[in-house]
């Protein structure tokens, strides 16, 4: 038996406005919320609604062999809610159909493992505790912010009470084995790995559409045909995406709605393939094998390593600044202010800094909502730079009953006999 | 193998003396394209002593005789390659010209004789524009047409509009192809409708020309939009610069820096309405606004320069504002290697080889999207001339966001690479090619 696994990325950021400076120390309002509701509604109407929609026709088609599963940031159900909130209720629908598994991930859709293990932490929980809230679920598979992935992040999230986690399969530390089975994290016992199969995925989620590709038009019969080629050699075939592929990254006119419409109903063809939740998986197949992955690897770019956000000074000293925030932004106690700076820890904005589609001054390659990945770092800075004030003065105010701990504990030294 | 090509090329700004980026181009054009091409280049006046390696040079300031006889003599191995400027040669921008109709000068097939005397006079003034300018540009184009009785070659190469009408006699002369090389337009220095005698030598330089080479796709489309030449014989050729290895561009005292030390914003180039000096102005304040640690020192001299420091008073922003007057080549490398971020806030400038020198020393550059320099350096911070609000944005951000100003200079370092005269001149061969098949 080998079984298709869907896994879709569903996310929004905060994105932060043309913030200029001549605003620092006056305008404490860093969101754009134009934009972030014209964005929000076109993906909606484009991808969010009309692929929901197909996906419940697909299940009760197949009558409930069909399975997906999703991962919805924080930021973006907070976003729904704000704008769209019939977009919760096509994905409470789908949920509630028992197909349809959620992934746990940070809240913020952040760096945060790599920066602050509190936060990272934190940020679990409350994303945990949100989807409990909104789906009434609670997810026992994790998923890290663009599958960024390593051995000591699996350690950690096992040791949080999950029982698995998806990730990239990476040709580097696969090193000729194929991702088509359960891996386990070495020296991490009752968790299991399930790893991206990047041919597959990608080539629904990047060459769809693309007239150049050796193998361009892809029709459902021929991707049925190229999974159950696997037969025999997979336990488990892993097609991780971004949800906007269906209909934003692939419009409606590349014919991606009808792709999908058929996609299933062809795998079935195949006695032997069927659908699995991530959780089912996980229950179905022993790990086969184990996965070493010493440093952090990604979904991201040809690299899959973490040069989308850290590769330039701009994006290292960001990452460096925000979170040299975090102890006096919590110490504040004021929930606005946390909120506000764990909105900067969101990893687009460290993603629109990024230089790599840049150099050479071709703006084609350069996706973002600001000019140039200069203007994403200015409009950052300046924001941080406001917040930074913000933080101080808070802290000045706690300031005071600080400074008798400090003395206290001054004197308290004195009288300490050095050895 | 075949021949090189032969090109007459015919200049005016030249080394050793020049008054702005003319000269340079001129220079660094003609210097790399000697591997590839024989060249003879005559210029209204050359100091003999200044060599350019397989290039023949004609300087009409010397007796015909002498002319004739320096061209059969190779020139030796002694170069001379010290640019000077000469503060006096900057105040003759923007060129005021009589009115006088000129048309003939370009249409008539007559010779504008004049005696030897009268033209070692003309062209041995110390002011190569000046207000005769009229008078040299009918000399050099007569004078032109009769060397080239005795001249050898397949290609005229004419720089800007004063060598344009010798350029289009010749071509009508001789039926040679003729490459004429903008690197300014009338339209730039005065205004983008004016219609004056400049102008329409421009023009009819260019429509007669076979190949029309502008500095950058800018200047392209300002040929295009205001002159109506046809896009199809127009192929920009980016200028290239002299990298300066000389000085230690590396900028010192950094290691040390304190949050509290003053930054140095600097504009170098012609104070005159061309390079924008009042948007400046506005922009200044804005940041003064926000910043106290810094000032601007403006480098240089032009038509502008009192109005700007009455500009200056009048806002009362006389110690935030440096003027340092005129500074030679040994200052302005000094002042460089002290700049924090350079300012470029030109209305329209062709290229702008300041902002690409500046950018040697790993300086972060804000500059006018409305130049050609934007075009070659994708790593600056780059704002519409007039938008001073995002201009002092970028001065703010370039002084105080350190791994801006280190990313932005580190990418710059590489994109520099790829501006050389090597790269010019290969584009321009590449033209001549075309032109003679």
């Amino acid at each position: 038996m080998t079984s298709v696994c869907f896994y879709f990325q569903v996310h929004q950021p905060f994105r932060i406005r043309n913030y200029n400076f001549d605003q620092i120390g006056s305008s404490h309002f860093y969101e754009d919320f134009e934009k972030n509701k014209e964005i929000l509604n076109k993906v909606a109407d484009k991808c969010y609604l009309p692929t929901n929609k197909k996906m419940l026709e697909l299940i009760e088609r197949h009558q409930g062999k069909f399975k997906i599963s999703y991962s919805i940031s924080g930021v973006a159900l907070e976003q729904f809610e704000e704008y769209r909130p019939e977009v919760i209720g096509s994905f409470k629908k789908l949920v509630d159909t028992g197909c349809v598994e959620i992934l746990s991930e940070t809240y913020y859709h952040s760096l945060s493992f790599l920066y602050s293990k509190q936060e990272f932490e934190r940020q679990v929980k409350k994303h945990y505790n949100k989807v409990n809230d909104v789906f009434g679920v609670s997810p026992s598979v994790f998923r890290n912010t663009e599958l960024i992935f390593d051995n000591e992040i699996a350690q950690y999230v096992s040791e949080m009470g999950f029982k698995g986690m998806v990730c990239e399969g990476v040709d580097r530390f696969l090193m000729d084995r194929t991702p088509n089975f359960v891996y386990e994290s070495p020296g991490v016992s009752d968790f299991k790995l399930l790893l991206k199969n990047y041919k597959l995925s990608d080539d629904i989620a990047f060459r769809f559409s693309n007239k150049e590709w050796k193998d361009y038009p892809l029709t459902s019969e021929k991707f049925a045909h190229w999974v159950h080629g696997h037969a025999g050699d997979a336990e488990c075939i892993n097609l991780f995406m971004d949800y906007e592929t269906f209909g934003e990254h692939q419009w409606k006119e590349t014919g991606i709605f009808e792709f999908l419409d058929h996609l299933p109903g062809k795998i079935f063809t195949h006695p032997d393939f069927d659908f699995k939740t991530p959780s089912e998986v996980i229950e179905t197949f022993p790990a086969r094998d184990i996965y070493d992955v010493p440093y952090a690897t990604s979904w991201a770019d040809a690299e899959r390593d973490l040069s989308a956000w850290n590769e330039n000074k701009m994006q290292k000293y960001s990452l460096h600044k925000i979170y040299s925030l975090e102890k006096a932004v919590k110490k504040s106690g004021k929930k606005e202010l946390i909120d506000t700076w764990a909105k900067l820890t969101t990893s687009d904005h460290f993603y629109y800094m990024s230089t790599k589609f840049w150099s050479d001054g071709d703006v084609h390659k350069y996706f973002s909502p600001y000019n140039s990945p200069y203007d994403a770092h200015i409009f950052y800075m300046n924001v941080l730079n406001d917040f930074e004030s913000t933080v101080q003065k808070n802290s000045v105010k706690t300031f005071k009953g600080r400074k008798t701990a400090v003395r206290k504990s001054k004197t308290a030294k004195k009288g300490v006999a050095v050895a | 193998m075949s021949a090189k090509p032969k090109i007459l090329t015919l200049g005016w700004e030249f080394p050793p003396l020049c008054a702005g980026g003319l000269g340079p181009a001129c220079y660094g054009l003609t210097k790399a394209l000697s591997r590839y091409v024989d060249n003879t280049l005559i210029l209204p006046r050359h100091e003999k002593k200044f060599k350019v390696r397989n290039v023949t040079i004609i300087g009409l300031n010397h007796v015909v005789s002498e002319i004739l006889s320096m061209q059969s003599r190779k020139m030796d191995s002694i170069i001379s390659e010290e640019i000077n400027w000469d503060e006096e040669l900057f105040s003759s921008y923007p060129l005021t010209l009589p009115r006088k109709a000129i048309q003939q000068l370009m249409i008539s097939e007559t010779r504008h004789h004049i005696s030897k005397a009268e033209r070692e006079n003309l062209f041995s003034e110390k002011d190569i524009y000046g207000t005769n300018i009229m008078k040299k540009v009918a000399a050099y184009t007569g004078l032109v047409c009769e060397l080239a009785d005795d001249l050898d070659f397949d290609i005229i190469h004419a720089h800007d509009w004063i060598t344009y009408s010798a350029g289009v006699q010749l071509k009508r002369y001789t039926n040679k192809p003729l490459v004429v090389h903008v690197h300014s337009l009338e339209t730039d220095r005065v205004h983008p409708q004016s219609r004056n005698t400049v102008y329409e030598i421009e023009r009819i330089g260019m429509l007669e020309a076979d190949r029309v080479l502008p500095v950058s796709n800018f200047t392209k489309r300002c040929i295009v939009n205001h002159y109506g030449i046809e896009e199809r014989k127009i192929a920009p050729v980016y200028n290239g610069y002299d990298a300066d290895f000389n000085f230690n561009t590396r900028r010192t005292g950094q290691k040390f820096e304190t949050l509290k030390r003053e930054k140095k914003v600097l504009f170098l180039g012609r104070i005159t309405a061309q390079k924008g000096p009042e948007f400046l102005i506005d922009t200044a304040k804005k940041l003064f606004a926000k910043m106290d640690n810094v000032k601007i020192y403006i480098a240089g001299t032009g038509d502008l320069k009192s109005h700007l420091e009455y500009l200056v008073s009048k806002n009362k922003l006389n110690n935030k504002i440096v003027f340092t007057g005129f500074l030679n080549k040994e200052d302005v490398k000094k002042l460089l290697s002290e700049t924090d971020a350079y300012i470029m806030p030109s209305v329209s400038e062709p290229f702008g080889l300041s902002a690409v020198e500046a950018a040697q020393f790993n300086i972060p550059c804000v500059i006018s999207k409305q130049s050609g320099a934007a075009e070659v350096l994708p790593n600056t911070l780059q704002a519409d001339f007039w938008d001073t609000d995002k201009m002092a944005n970028y001065l703010f951000a370039s002084l105080n966001y350190k791994s801006l100003s280190d990313t932005l200079t580190e990418k710059t370092q590489v994109n520099l690479k790829d501006i050389n005269w090597d790269s010019a001149a290969r584009t321009v061969l590449s033209n001549y090619i075309y032109l003679l098949n």
